[in-house]
């Protein structure tokens, strides 16, 4: 029998706000205010504070510990949107977001990308506009049908065609990195010589 | 003679300078400043350059901010971090190759304020990601469930 431990993907929004007040002498205790807040997409991680060898565990949105210096951690409440921002909005708001990431589909052994590709291309040169100073990259990918050989040139032909459609809208050269993997990294597993739509395909992320 | 020596330590600074940009080239990237504001800068062994949206960090590098200042990187694991005014943070180690199956985040706050959000190493090893304030040390855990697989016979 096997047993297998799983870590479900989750992401974690966490601010910290250090040394939060006591200007002068004597010597400030220190305390430090923790907050655990969702990410964009609305889900909320998990996280452990530990102090004086207690640890406290934060699950839910807006879930606030104090530390004391040289004490456990104060037992967690819930705090409103503006509280956190009066504890750390610049932070906050100087946080970079996620990169953007698009998959781009092409018919099969082709360059062509299908139509609903296309449209999503408008999308991903609105994003390069909005987030701009960016790094995009471009990687190429093929499903498993073909030699390895043939399908990384065929691959890197698909990033290339992606890639001249964004620089004849006025992209950058100088943003755009352009690979590809060839059949070595399907999206969609299969076995060798299986012909697969969702990995005919070419993934761009917006940095 | 006094301006003699003050060129000289001019001219020593500027040479330090390049050679710290000569070995930052050589050295691992483990990630971009993305955003700044006011007074922000990064700070490597002794040298502490004024932070600027493009510029890389390594390990080792202090992000530090005046009362005016906030800065934000993308670590290559796609996590962001940040910092507001007023703040002064050290990434002390990041790894990142799955390949390898090497992880690893430490970031140390001192003063200020943060913000973190978690990119690869929070979804494939969280438990690598430490923060470390002055009077706490802060763990990301995932949800964790286990599934036992049976022999087919046992079916």
């Amino acid at each position: 029998m096997t047993r297998r431990s799983f870590v479900l993907p989750v992401a974690v929004l966490l601010l910290v706000a250090a040394c939060a007040t006591q200007p002068k002498p004597p010597p400030p205790a220190s305390h430090d205010i923790i907050v655990l807040l969702p990410d964009d997409q609305g889900k909320t991680g998990a996280i452990v504070v530990s102090s004086a060898g207690v640890e406290r565990r934060l699950d839910r949105p807006g879930e606030t510990v104090t530390v004391e210096s040289g004490s456990p951690p104060g037992l967690p409440t819930v705090i409103p949107g503006q509280e956190v921002r009066a504890i750390a909005g610049p932070a906050l708001a100087a946080l970079p977001k996620p990169p953007a990431r698009f998959i781009l589909y092409f018919k099969h052994d082709s360059v062509d990308l299908t139509p609903e590709s296309r449209a999503i291309l408008q999308n991903v040169l609105v994003t390069i506009r909005d987030r701009a100073p960016v790094d995009v990259s471009v990687v190429g990918h093929t499903d498993t049908v073909g030699k390895k050989e043939y399908n990384y040139a065929l691959s890197l032909k698909r990033a290339k065609t992606v890639a001249s459609i964004l620089l004849g809208k006025g992209t950058d050269p100088s943003v755009l990195d352009i690979t590809s993997h060839g059949k070595d990294n399907p999206l969609v597993p299969t076995g060798d010589q299986v012909p697969e739509p969702r990995n005919r395909r070419v993934e761009i992320t917006v940095r | 003679m006094m301006r003699n020596t003050v060129t000289a330590a001019v001219l020593l600074g500027a040479l330090c300078l390049l050679a710290v940009a000569g070995t930052a080239a050589a050295e691992e990237t483990i990630g971009v400043v993305r955003t700044t504001s006011g007074d922000a800068t990064v700070t490597r062994g002794k040298k502490t350059l004024p932070a600027a949206p493009g510029m890389k960090i390594l390990v080792g590098d202090t992000l530090g901010t005046g009362a005016d200042g906030s800065l934000g990187v993308i670590l290559r694991d796609d996590s962001s971090l940040s910092i507001g005014p007023g703040s002064r943070l050290v990434l002390r180690s990041f790894q990142f190759s799955p390949s390898e199956e090497k992880f690893d985040l430490v970031a140390r706050i001192t003063r200020g304020t943060m913000a973190y959000l978690s990119g690869m190493i929070g979804k494939l090893a969280p438990e690598k990601a430490r923060f470390e304030t002055p009077t706490a040390t802060i763990g990301i855990r995932g949800t964790r469930f286990a599934v036992k697989v049976g022999e087919p016979s046992s079916r």
